[in-house]
């Protein structure tokens, strides 16, 4: 640690402001890229995957990580449940490597006025995001279809798929839309945005205090939860992506599908009982709490 | 490129927001706000899980149709539709394309059918419950259902200010325009003139930046004299906030005549098993 530098904390309404700015203009920014048609040439297609110097911007001006957590809940909620297209579980990997790439790219940067540190931190905030949606688009495949070779053209139209999409996100989206208005930002905002939240512009010598919030627990949480989600994935791309693994079914489909019905109906019984539960805990809850009063 | 200008045209940015104003405030009245939002969303997540793990085409159609029901009793804006639509058809569309590319025949396009299906119901259910319902009920469930404060808050925030914040970046993009020129020719492919437009998306969030610290700035101020990051840790004040959620009778007669038809559904199923 250098004496020079100092430790600088914000407060809770400093942070829930960076959280709210962030996750309001990247949501913003995300029904507009939704909605930007898309041009295609053949196969290939051009099309805004994102507007990654949104949160580029903010992660580099602010504390990375609020800015980051925001810009990723801002697209689910605008994105993705305003617009009716939420994917469940799935989104949960979404968020955790956008967040993550994005906390990367803002921690990179020690001095935003420095262009160079601000261009870098743009395309690796990028390139870690695109290439762990990439990976992780061809593990689910890779994984959830064990016969992958059974199904001719499924390999090779997968891999095409991830890795045209790669390269069209890290050239369209990554310059264009990363990392030119990064650099077009980043300095014009620079000591204008932050006094308006009350925050002291960020310095080469500023360090933001640690973030609390990555206890064990949470970390172990979140790689069972991200596994979860990948294996959820997987498990739905193995329903379609064969044919021969479902007529296989067919056949012994009459003991199957009973089973099948019998979980779901499990499933029902459980939520209803849940259900029934929640409410009579909350009407034991009114009796309880008056005598136990919060401390 | 008629295409393109058809698209412009119809799309106008005041029409969005008409829609999405309609989304934000004017679903108090549908029968299905009406219901507890603990309720709906677990229905929701019954509904956005089971789907996956079916392969019986007949109860896919019939889930798929109890989903257009709920679709059309929460008066989803035909805006939202248009988008689940064009999302689907881009989804599943070039998978079909690309594996007829490569050797693959009309037998693939039955996997994909289902696959779209499944698509369909998960987002319709998606639709069901997060735009007929009143952006504040969902947040009190959401909370009521241990979903962090900020998260539940950040939903219904975004619902209410997305209007405003449209307004403000069609105004943004309207003064830009004022003062920019427009090229004269729209070029190879319409490539000018979009090339244009996209540079004025993107320059129009730096004025739009600064105007959204400033309101995120009253927003967390107003907030804060509300006691919210404090008072949200209390469990009475917790309390107080949710109390007004109860399960009703129609809650119950809601999640069992699901559960029936979900199960007449399976029984269908099973005698007639059509797994493709």
């Amino acid at each position: 640690m250098k004496s020079t530098a100092r430790t600088y904390t914000l407060t809770s309404s400093q942070k829930m402001m960076i959280f709210v700015l962030s996750m309001s203009l990247y949501g913003l920014s995300n029904m507009f890229t939704e909605l930007i048609p898309k041009l295609q040439l053949g196969p290939l297609e051009l099309s805004v995957e994102y507007f990654a110097f949104i949160p580029l911007t903010l992660c580099i001006l602010f504390h990375p990580f609020y800015a980051a957590v925001g810009a990723a809940l801002g697209e689910v909620i605008f994105g993705e449940l305003m617009l009716g297209q939420f994917g469940g579980l799935g989104e949960l990997e979404k968020f955790l490597t956008f967040s993550l790439a994005m906390y990367i790219a803002g921690r990179m940067v020690s001095d935003p006025r420095n262009r160079m540190q601000v261009g870098a931190a743009a395309i690796v905030g990028v390139g870690i995001h695109q290439l762990c949606s990439t990976l992780v688009d061809i593990g689910k495949v890779w994984i959830g279809v064990e016969e992958f070779e059974a199904v001719p053209g499924l390999a090779e139209s997968v891999v095409l798929i991830e890795g045209v999409s790669f390269l069209n996100t890290m050239i369209v989206s990554g310059t264009l839309f990363a990392l030119l208005p990064t650099l077009y930002l980043v300095p014009r905002l620079y000591g204008k945005i932050e006094p308006l939240l009350g925050i002291r512009p960020r310095e080469a010598t500023t360090r933001y205090e640690s973030v609390k919030v990555w206890t064990p627990k949470l970390m172990i949480g979140g790689v069972i939860l991200a596994l979860l989600a990948f294996g959820a994935e997987s498990l739905s791309e193995t329903d379609w992506n064969f044919g021969e693994w479902d007529s296989g079914l067919a056949d012994r489909l009459g003991s199957g599908a009973i089973w099948l019905s019998i979980a779901i109906a499990a499933v029902i019984a459980v939520v209803i009982i849940l259900i029934m539960r929640a409410r009579k805990k909350r009407s034991g809850n009114d009796g309880s709490a008056e005598t136990v009063p919060y401390a | 490129m008629q295409l393109v200008r058809n698209w412009f045209n119809k799309i106008s940015i005041e029409r969005i927001q008409l829609e999405l104003m309609n989304t934000a405030y004017g679903s108090g009245h549908v029968f299905l706000s009406a219901l507890d939002p603990r309720c709906m969303i677990l229905w929701y997540l019954f509904f956005a899980i089971a789907p996956w793990f079916l392969s019986n085409m007949i109860v896919l159609a019939g889930l798929f149709l109890l989903m257009i029901a709920t679709t059309v009793l929460s008066r989803v804006s035909p805006f939202i539709i248009f988008v689940l639509c064009l999302g689907l058809v881009g989804q599943v569309g070039w998978l079909f394309i690309l594996s007829l590319f490569f050797g693959g025949d009309i037998a693939s396009a039955l996997p994909l059918l289902k696959l779209t299906l499944k698509l369909s119901i998960v987002s319709l259910a998606s639709i069901t419950v997060f735009s007929g319902m009143d952006p504040e009920r969902i947040s009190d469930g959401l909370l009521a259902l241990g979903m962090p404060a900020a998260f539940s808050f950040s939903l219904s925030y975004g619902y209410r200010i997305l209007p405003v914040l449209f307004e403000e970046f069609r105004s943004v993009l309207l003064s830009y325009r004022l003062r920019g020129r427009a090229p004269a020719s729209p070029g190879f492919l319409y490539a000018r003139l979009g090339a244009y437009y996209l540079k004025m998306l993107v320059v129009a969030f730096f004025p739009l930046m600064l105007a959204t610290a400033k309101r995120s700035r009253t927003t967390v101020e107003a907030l804060e004299t509300r006691g919210f990051s404090f008072g949200m840790k209390n469990p009475k004040s917790r309390q107080l906030k949710l109390s007004h959620l109860k399960v009703t009778r129609r809650d119950i007669a809601f999640l069992s005549g699901t559960a029936a038809y979900a199960a007449l559904l399976f029984w269908i199923g099973a005698a007639y098993p059509l797994a493709i």
